[in-house]
């Protein structure tokens, strides 16, 4: 199976989640929805052995700097959203505290997740104290 | 030239059709190595396939 075959058995993957979930959701049926899910996973996961996939170094490119702009948009969002929700919590909306506490610590584990990540593929590829 | 298409270039030099087509209209640099491998397969020096220019995002 080549990358063309694979994209047309990820379409219709998607087609037939979105299919099945809207009509779990008019129907208010948790187990279509959980079935469809299940079913669609293991099909990807069956489709995705059979293909020869080529991942080359633009597509790694694309992905590299897709991450980076994802990182880019998405920390200092998160961040001053945390800070807004701390900021305006007070006693009849208790809830916002909590919930902009939550997120701050979920910037601070995506920062630290980032820098370590950065500092293990720098050493590897030849960063840091080595031999000159 | 050599009268080889897209889709059977891709799949010499082992990356998708549309690398080929990025590296074709100049939207995309490859890495030496690549380079080296169609510099190979054309049977020419690199420096005749490929031009540098500076200040081009890689």
């Amino acid at each position: 199976m080549n990358n063309k075959t694979y994209r047309r058995y990820r379409i219709g993957i998607a087609i037939f989640v979105a299919a099945t979930m809207s009509m779990a959701v008019s129907m208010d049926n948790t187990i279509l929805a959980f079935s469809s899910v299940i079913i669609a996973i293991a099909f990807m996961a069956v489709v995705r052995s059979k293909t020869k996939r080529i991942v080359d170094e633009r597509e790694v490119m694309v992905r590299q700097k897709a991450a980076q702009m994802t990182y880019a948009i998405f920390a200092p969002t998160i961040g001053m959203g945390s800070l807004l929700l701390i900021l305006l919590a007070d006693e009849s909306n208790y809830y916002l505290e909590a919930m902009g506490v939550v997120l701050s610590y979920l910037t601070l584990f995506l920062i630290a997740l980032f820098s370590i990540s950065t500092l293990y593929f720098n050493r590897k590829y030849g960063g840091g104290h080595g031999k000159e | 030239m050599h009268d080889m298409t897209q889709e059977a270039l891709a799949e010499k030099l082992q990356v998708s059709r549309q690398t080929v087509i990025a590296i074709e209209n100049n939207k995309y640099n490859p890495s030496l190595d690549l380079a080296f491998k169609l510099a190979r397969m054309f049977d020419m020096p690199i420096e005749e396939i490929f031009e540098y220019e500076e200040d081009r995002d890689g």
